[in-house]
């Protein structure tokens, strides 16, 4: 509570680069920032320089639904974002920062008998790890969330759903400032519009990289960019079996609350939560084609809304107010791509798609581990680049309902 | 106070029109807008403030600010200075405890404040944890303006699309002149209409010159050729203490008020202004019989203090200077920003002109241009202070999100020193106006405290709508794409439970699905199956084409010969499957699952044109009709419609042939994907239900996609999508007898990849020991750890036992291993049963 009577600065103002760092983070975004944060408060790295091209949580971490969940399909992902989701709980005590983390409880509709068994089997993947996850059906959706048309004039009729408890919503903006003001406390510099623009390699190590402010040497350099992640690896050599696409979301004016829960129609492309402050956060699915070129859509608008009002008509006249889009970069398994590359001491984390905001702090932790410790952790083995050359993907792409 | 017509007034008095507000009856006229009609009958506070309950009044009477958000006939945040007036609306005030005059949660503005500065909610209810839920459902609560109501509206919203050679946005002087000078289809679109302009708000400006406009219920999508912005300048407040006050007005509000309206504002005004409107404005006040009692026209005179002191929340008098001059109106005119963000939408640059203190928009895209103020064409202003001091009341940065002066210092010092950092921290500039009041004065102060220039301070990006828009008019009208078979009303005819499947509905059963299993076992049934893809593939190069996708041969298949095939990925991921026959030299007919359709045909398409073949490809599948009739006695059925011969030798398994049953052209292909003797007959849609019912008509049964199932099931025929996943091969899904030694085909290297590496799952058939039925997405699993999943599973009487499909690790996929499968949390035994549950040799099919 003192807190709010003593104006204390965050972080402190942008510093002169160093010429040498034993740890650079290229990213200043939620991955980059929770991975500097961990190597020093749990390895005590501390001579950790982040970069960021723009201002701090610019890119995707400042864009996404911030929709936080741990019922995947895998058994993989499923554990991976379990344990995320559990370091979120701890995280606004943890960083002493209200990340204003509401576990509403998160239910995914099925429209399909398809969709259902679907769902089925997430619930029983996630059960076996001890997810907080099971199917529900129209009566007890009805009574999850009552303002939802489960009447049977809609076009799709839900059939059920997989209801996650423990899903919710996060301030996105206060993880990436909680997250910035822990790591620059323990030591950590955090460098906002410092865009790195090559980076050197002698022998297969990557040994300095080169920005618009100078050259920086470093022991290991970590690669947290999302949506530009092929072409940062790429300065460093390194290919990536990702492509980039734009993704669109939109806030509508803000109103008393309406809705707790957040649903999600993975059928209409369509996702729906209310923020603390009124506002209706709606996303889509991922634009088809390859841009990295951030620039919405109209028919996004048009076919966001339809589904919505199909979900709730009562939003007719409620008002679109702002949209934005953010680059994903997608991985062809839909798993994200976390760990070593061929580069030595050159570790990445991407392939993320629209799941890395839910996976910040467990990225933090593991990356952590990784850059101190030489060794990778269990949890994201499953993830390593080289499984695109071993072909052990990890499908988190469920298959589309077909039938015959 | 409604005064005297006036030459030029914007209402008719001869048309009263009698609203409700909090159940008073209300009169304005034609012309008034909710707001106006309130004004004049006395109404002073509109709102209440987002965070500190402050009270508000008309302020921009343009549409812009929050001020006079109410709900009307239960429609929430409407803004009612320009919601025109209409019998019988029913008009509430909104995010207020009590009555806007008396509101119990202003109470956050007396004694709040020290407690909720900037960001207070990341500083505090952090600990217990347990306590965040009870504090988080108060601010949820307190936060939001009005409410939804409980039911739609079911207003009819419709979307026009249209071209033009030129469109115009913006009805001003600018926007006539240039539509008037543009030549060949011109069109003209104003927020207000009038002067022969279409009424409507344009959103954006999209990537191929689309620009949607929102006219009430129809929603235009223009394309144009060229777009001219003439959107104008947006009037900008002055910031300085109690510039929120009831009474504070831009130089439109009282515009608006005094000339369109004829209403008398106010008694006693003073006027601030950095401009020529303030002065007009105070011409307008003296007009309808307000006393001006100063005019600070800022271009001559320099003031220092600045500051509006109140009432109640209603202003009571100005101090300017140490000089008080009590009031109840204040003109406050911080000159004109151009309205540039439908140009920065569109891909231009903005950029800081510090002479004239505004942004301008410059590097317009090639086929937008933009006239007057929009383009900066704005001059004799002055140049505004970043804030005026003057007295300890609150100053607004941004009315909407009540953030004042003091939360954008705090935030800069506290490190939220880019703009767009501090848009978050303070979100300021995110409220309903979207930055229209406040980003200006946000960049003027950020520069101020930073003690660097607006340049280098910045904007932020200026997204997409201009102006907010009504869920309900993007959606326009609902048409979801449904798609059904040509057969489709015999099924409802005949009481058939109809289910989704993508976007075809189709018959889950006619009655009792284990019936119809039994029908097609014992006599007859017949299966609507016009949902399958079905393509032609004709021309010199079909045959190496298909060979070439598929990992099975087709180049020597015979004519008149059918075979089964499974498209892989590039990365050999299973795809589709279906049916191929050759109908001659050149042409074959191809069958995919009726969800591939399109992609498969995109598919042969694509590869046709990278292989550069010479094969048309055509998509017949909306234009023919097909059902499968099958059971042991479907030839003695067939035989009896047809005068082609059917014998097992003329007509053998896997044939295809063209013959005429029921008087019906067909293609009948005698496979079995049921287990039972088979025919699927293809025919002209239009020719379906004549087929069908002479089917029917000789005893065949209809069976639905249920009992379909079951059978399919029983022979373990694989449904790809459900018993295949977006990851699975063919040597995985057992089906290594497909891949033949050829040359190429599209996947090949990963199958190779696949043989060399060895499988890592497998898919296989099994049968529970028990009768307990696992659901599809049950779990294999060992030790509590999961190690497959059930992808099918039913009850089959003809087996007689639970049988499905599952993926299991490779270790554990021989026949007879023993699995355990995760039924509601306890394990059940099962065995794997690698040969199909029901004549495993095919017997039924071939005879």
């Amino acid at each position: 509570m003192k807190d709010i009577f003593r104006v204390s600065r965050m972080w402190r103002p942008r510093g002169e680069l160093k010429k040498r760092y034993d740890v650079v983070v290229i990213g200043g975004g939620s991955h980059g920032l929770a991975t500097a944060y961990y190597l020093a408060k749990n390895h005590g790295v501390k001579d950790v320089a982040v970069l960021e091209k723009s201002y701090i949580g610019s890119g995707a971490s400042g864009r996404n639904t911030t929709i936080i969940r741990s019922n995947y399909r895998t058994p993989e992902g499923a554990a991976f974002y379990s344990r995320s989701v559990k370091l979120y709980e701890q995280l606004s005590a943890d960083l002493d920062f209200n990340l204003m983390f509401s576990q509403h409880g998160h239910l995914t509709l099925a429209h399909s008998e398809r969709a259902m068994v679907t769902m089925q089997e997430r619930a029983e993947v996630n059960q076996l790890l001890g997810i907080d996850s099971r199917v529900v059906y129209p009566e007890e959706i009805a009574r999850l969330c009552p303002q939802i048309n489960l009447g049977p004039r809609q076009t799709w009729p839900i059939q059920g759903a997989l209801y996650h408890a423990p899903g919710g919503i996060i301030r996105h903006d206060a993880v990436v400032w909680g997250l910035a003001r822990g790591a620059d406390r323990a030591g950590v510099e955090i460098h906002p519009y410092t865009e790195v623009t090559g980076i050197e390699r002698t022998s297969g190590r990557a040994t300095a990289v080169e920005t618009n402010r100078g050259r920086v040497e470093a022991d290991v350099v970590v690669s947290a960019v999302a949506g530009w992640s092929t072409l940062v690896c790429g300065l460093a050599g390194v290919r990536l079996p990702i492509t980039t696409h734009i993704l669109q979301a939109f806030v509508t004016e803000p109103v008393k609350p309406f809705l707790d829960v957040i649903i999600v129609s993975a059928q209409m492309h369509v996702y729906v939560s209310q923020t603390d402050r009124g506002e209706f956060l709606i996303g889509a699915e991922i634009e088809p084609y390859t841009t990295y070129k951030s620039i919405g859509t109209f028919p996004f608008l048009e076919y966001s809304a339809r589904h919505t009002l199909e979900l709730f008509p009562q939003l007719e006249r409620l008002r679109v107010l702002r949209t934005w889009t953010g680059l994903c970069d997608l991985s062809p398994d839909y798993s994200p791509i976390l760990g070593r590359t061929e580069v030595e001491n050159f570790h990445v984390s991407a392939g993320w798609g629209t799941y890395g905001f839910k996976a910040a702090p467990i990225v933090g932790t593991t990356l952590a581990k990784l850059v101190a410790t030489g060794e990778t952790p269990d949890l994201i083995a499953p993830f390593a680049l080289e499984r695109f050359h071993t072909d052990e993907l990890v499908s988190e792409l469920a298959a589309a309902a077909v039938s015959h | 106070m409604r005064i005297a017509p006036q030459p030029g007034e914007r209402i008719d008095r001869r048309k009263p029109f009698t609203f409700e507000y909090d159940g008073a009856k209300i009169t304005g006229f034609e012309g008034d807008t909710i707001g106006s009609a309130l004004y004049a009958a006395g109404r002073r506070v509109f709102s209440r403030s987002f965070k500190y309950h402050r009270p508000r009044g008309l302020l921009c009477c343009s549409g812009d600010c929050p001020n006079c958000m109410m709900t009307v006939d239960g429609v929430p945040n409407v803004r009612l200075c320009v919601e025109p007036v209409r019998d019988g609306a029913v008009v509430r005030a909104q995010n207020v405890l009590g009555s806007l005059d008396r509101d119990l949660l202003s109470i956050t503005d007396k004694i709040g404040g020290p407690f909720t500065p900037v960001g207070f909610y990341y500083r505090t209810m952090i600990r217990p944890r347990r306590l965040w839920p009870l504090y988080e459902k108060f601010l949820r609560n307190v936060a939001g303006l009005g409410k939804i109501g409980e039911n739609g509206t079911h207003r009819r919203y419709d979307t026009e699309h249209r071209r033009v050679d030129v469109l115009v946005i913006g009805g001003g002087r600018a926007g006539r002149e240039a539509a008037a000078r543009a030549e060949g289809d011109v069109l003209l679109v104003d927020e207000h209409g009038g002067g022969g302009a279409l009424k409507g708000r344009a959103l954006g400006i999209y990537e191929g010159g689309l620009v949607p406009v929102d006219a009430g219920d129809v929603l235009y999508r223009f394309r144009a050729e060229r777009i001219v912005v003439a959107t104008g300048g947006i009037e900008q407040p002055l910031v300085f203490p109690g510039n929120d006050l009831v009474g504070v007005m831009l130089p439109n509000g009282v515009r608006r008020l005094t000339r369109d309206w004829s209403i008398k504002p106010g008694e006693r005004a003073v006027v601030v202004t950095a401009d020529d409107a303030g002065l007009e404005a105070a011409g307008d006040l003296r007009a309808v019989g307000t006393e001006v009692a100063r005019v600070v026209d800022l271009r001559s005179e320099r003031i220092v203090q600045l500051a509006a002191v109140g009432k109640r929340g209603r202003l009571s008098a100005v101090l300017v200077d140490g000089e008080a001059v009590d009031c109840d109106v204040l003109v406050m005119s911080g000159g004109r920003q151009p309205a540039y963000s439908l140009l920065a939408q569109a891909g231009a640059r903005v950029e800081y002109e510090p002479r004239r203190g505004i942004f301008v928009p410059t590097e317009l895209p090639e086929n937008v241009e933009a006239v007057g103020s929009a383009a900066g064409d704005l001059e004799g202003a002055a140049v505004p202070a970043a804030s005026y001091d003057g007295g300890d009341g609150k100053c607004f940065v941004c009315i909407c999100e009540d953030v004042t002066e003091k939360d954008v210092k705090r935030a800069l010092a506290e490190g939220f020193d880019s703009i767009e950092l501090a848009k978050r921290y303070t979100t300021a500039t995110m409220g309903p106006c979207q930055g229209r009041l406040c980003h200006l004065q946000s960049i003027r102060m950020l520069a101020r405290e930073t003690e660097t220039d607006e340049a280098a301070i910045g904007t932020t990006t200026a997204r997409p709508p201009w102006g907010p828009v009504e869920l309900g008019l993007l959606a326009g009208r609902h048409y979801e794409a449904m798609k059904r078979s040509p057969l489709h009303f015999r099924h409802e005819e005949a009481g058939a439970t109809m289910m989704w499947t993508g976007a075809w509905r189709r018959p889950f059963a006619y009655g009792d699905p284990a019936a119809e299993v039994r029908a097609v076992h014992e006599s007859l049934g017949v299966i609507d199956v016009s949902t399958l893809g079905k393509i032609i593939v004709e021309g010199p190069d079909a045959a190496e084409l298909l060979e070439r996708l598929y990992p099975n041969r087709f180049a020597d298949l015979a004519v008149g010969r059918i075979r089964y095939g499974v498209l892989t990925t590039d990365g050999g991921r299973i795809m589709d499957d279906g049916t191929v026959a050759r109908l001659g030299d050149d042409l074959f007919y191809v069958t995919t699952t009726s969800t591939g359709s399109e992609s498969v045909c995109e598919w042969f398409e694509w590869w046709n044109a990278v292989w550069g073949y010479d094969a048309e490809i055509v998509n017949v599948t909306g234009a023919l009709a097909a059902v499968n009739l099958a059971g042991p006695q479907a030839r003695e059925a067939l035989g009896a419609l047809t005068d082609a011969d059917v014998s097992n030798d003329a007509l053998k398994y896997l044939d295809a042939k063209e013959i005429t049953v029921a008087g019906v052209p067909c293609l009948a292909l005698r496979i079995g994907f049921v287990g039972e003797l088979g025919y699927e007959l293809h025919c002209a849609a239009s020719a379906g239900e004549h087929l069908w019912d002479a089917l029917v008509a000789r005893g065949a049964v209809p069976f639905g996609l249920e009992p379909q199932r079951v059978l399919r099931l029983e022979k373990a025929h694989v449904i790809v999508g459900q018993d295949t996943d977006s990851e699975s091969n063919l040597l995985s899904a057992g089906m290594p007898w497909i891949v033949k030694e050829k040359p190429d085909f599209v996947g090949k290297w990963a199958v190779e990849l696949v043989e060399e590496r060895g499988i890592r799952e497998r898919l296989v058939g099994f049968t529970m020991d028990g009768g307990l039925l696992p659901p599809e997405g049950a779990q294999v699993v060992e030790n509590g750890k999961s190690t497959g999943r059930v992808t099918s599973s039913r009850v089959s009487e003809q087996v007689g036992k639970v049988i499905g499909l599952a993926w299991v690790r490779p270790e554990r996929a021989d026949d007879g291993t023993r699995l355990s499968i995760r039924i509601a949390g306890a394990d059940h035994p099962a065995t794997v049963t690698l040969a199909p549950f029901y004549d495993a040799e095919g017997a039924k099919l071939r005879s």
